[in-house]
């Protein structure tokens, strides 16, 4: 469905395809890893594996990361952040509550517990405002 | 039978670990590319200089014992940790330093970061 709120634009959209044997352990701490479908199997593991049906542009701070309905702001996004969703579907979501990336591939959230997340599910970053 | 050279890696501007010296030979020849768009140059240049063989992660795959390097460009927590908790040479074009759920693994003998085309050099 598409977004119904008003002022919000859905700027990427993907539906999980498989989820990694480790990535509960990575959950547990405030970790969730994403690729890509063709990312090589060695990152299968502990990645969560997506379909992307929609992109324009990767979360900056101030964005909203939806995985289904729970809601996680943006607070800060590193430097090739971007460049690793838009090439390879490959995003670092950190629950750590830092305003300021301390690794490049980092896109954190407040600090809270991440969802378990399945096949089927929907990830989606919606721009805060246009 | 190829020939093979060898390449030594320093850090780049930034990065850590290393040097690491780079020889394929015949059952380890591939210079591995997990990068976002093809080939990285890094790895093209690796591949160039040492006569190994470069392919694209994203694109097909080899057995880990084949690979002479792996070349990444990852932001610090995952690829980062993978090729190395494999035993696998691994050069990561950002300037990255131990981190993530994988850091143990990630050592100076195994790991160098923020490298360049023009940090490999001929051994």
């Amino acid at each position: 469905m598409a977004d119904q709120q008003n002022n919000a634009k859905v700027v990427y959209q993907s539906t999980v395809t498989a989820v990694g044997e480790l990535v509960s352990d990575f959950r547990d701490q405030g970790l969730l890893v994403w690729f890509g479908e063709n990312a090589p199997s060695e990152l299968h593991e502990f990645s969560i594996l997506h379909k992307v049906e929609h992109q324009e542009r990767a979360p900056i701070p101030g964005d909203v990361i939806e995985i289904n309905s729970d809601r996680f702001t943006v607070l800060a996004a590193g430097s090739v952040s971007s460049d690793n969703l838009l090439n390879l579907g490959h995003l670092d979501l950190k629950a750590n509550g830092l305003t300021e990336a301390e690794l490049p591939g980092d896109v954190n959230v407040e600090v809270c517990e991440l969802p378990m997340v399945k096949v089927g599910d929907t990830l989606k970053v919606i721009a805060a405002s246009n | 039978m190829g020939e093979y050279k060898a390449v030594t890696i320093a850090a780049g501007k930034g990065g850590w670990g290393g040097p690491l010296t780079i020889l394929p030979t015949d059952k380890k020849k591939y210079v591995y590319s997990v990068t976002g768009g093809g080939i990285h140059p890094v790895a093209q240049r690796i591949a160039d200089m040492t006569g190994g063989v470069p392919f694209d992660g994203f694109k097909s795959s080899v057995p880990f014992d084949e690979i002479a390097v792996a070349v990444i460009d990852c932001g610090g927590t995952a690829r980062v940790g993978v090729y190395p908790m494999k035993k696998v040479l691994t050069v990561d074009i950002h300037a990255t330093s131990p981190a993530g759920p994988l850091a143990q693994f990630i050592t100076k003998e195994l790991f160098v970061s923020g490298v360049k085309p023009d940090d490999v050099k001929e051994a």
